[in-house]
């Protein structure tokens, strides 16, 4: 099916249509949230979510957009409300219990990734030493350099996905970049690691 | 160049995004320089997680439980993948089949005779701490989960 006719069988409320779609899009939202929420489970939970959206709104769908466009749309906002969410339930909790999900994020990430021999401990560390340093980029930066590097789209597309000017992008990016450096100029100087 | 403005250029140059002749004078001063140079292995390594990490594995029940999430939205919460249902129902329901066979043995036993009445206090007063758990929790709460 192409894309045009996986829309239209989608307007009509086709399931094959709708397998069809998840099949072919769904490592894009998937990768697409993990890169923004750090998190394989959670990210599945709103690629759901963003697939749920897409059924049950692919009236307001623009023919001349392409789907990956659309989808890589939604899944950002969709990641970043749940971000969002999940900080107001954070602020309910007690330092203690960030410390052990701190802990528990990182053994999940040791165990999780048995079969990759790459992901050993210093790699666990790292990774979440990485992605305590993206969260921190405000989140325009964010989103841009998470397009880009988890999902290697070029500035044109994520220029479309944000409804910005290519320039815009370029910029971003290179903030976000010039962000992250220095945190981990700061954490090198700490020995963090 | 100095160290401070390599320390600048640094991620520039790791990404490739530096123009040719910057990126010639960042390689040279790395090739001079042992702190930057170590700063600039670190970097690359914690940068390079990102590769590692990137395109999780596609999970194969991703549409099927996608398709249930869809049919009962409004009707049923989400469930919790890799747990039986049978140990959810029956690990309680053995439970308190066990705690209320233990009770009354333990009452049989006290009531047997008045000389082991001590007997009989002390199993309730082991006992009636969990008796009062369970009331607390409803075996329902269990069924529901
Ligand atoms: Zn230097």
């Amino acid at each position: 099916m192409s894309e045009a006719e996986i829309i239209d069988k989608l307007r009509e409320g086709s399931e094959k249509a709708f397998r069809e779609l998840v099949d072919q899009y769904q490592q894009l939202v998937v990768n697409t949230c993990f890169g923004l929420l750090h998190n394989t489970e959670d990210a599945e939970d709103v690629a759901q979510d963003v697939f749920i959206e897409v059924f049950r709104s692919v009236d307001k769908f623009r023919a001349d957009a392409k789907i990956s466009t659309w989808l890589y749309r939604i899944a950002v906002n969709r990641s970043l409300n749940f971000i969002r969410d999940n900080k107001r339930r954070k602020w309910f909790q007690s330092f203690d219990d960030l410390v052990e999900a701190k802990k528990k994020s990182l053994g999940e990430l040791v165990s999780g990734n048995t079969e990759n021999p790459e992901f050993d401990l210093e790699n666990s560390q790292r990774s979440l030493l990485l992605h305590e340093a993206i969260d921190a980029l405000p989140e325009n930066q964010r989103v841009a350099f998470t397009l880009n590097k988890y999902e290697d789209l070029a500035y044109k597309e994520i220029a479309e996905v944000m409804k910005l000017s290519v320039s815009s992008v370029e910029s971003l990016i290179h903030r976000a970049k010039k962000n992250l450096q220095k945190k981990l100029y700061y954490c090198y100087k700490k020995k963090c690691i | 160049m100095k160290c401070k403005k390599v320390h600048k250029k640094l991620i520039f140059y790791l990404e490739g995004d530096l123009p040719e002749k910057e990126a010639g004078e960042v390689a040279a001063h790395l090739a001079q320089c042992v702190d930057c140079t170590a700063f600039a292995n670190d970097m690359k390594r914690t940068l390079g997680v990102l590769q590692i990490e990137k395109s999780p594995e596609v999970n194969p029940y991703f549409y099927t439980r996608l398709k249930a999430r869809m049919e009962n939205r409004e009707t049923a919460p989400k469930q919790i993948i890799g747990y039986p249902v049978w140990k959810k129902v029956l690990q309680p329901a053995l439970f308190s089949v066990l705690l209320l066979a233990g009770v009354y043995t333990g009452f049989k036993i006290g009531g047997m005779a008045n000389a082991e009445q001590s007997a009989q206090a002390y199993a309730e007063t082991e006992l009636v701490p969990f008796l009062n758990e369970m009331e607390s929790e409803p075996i329902e709460t269990f069924l529901m989960e």
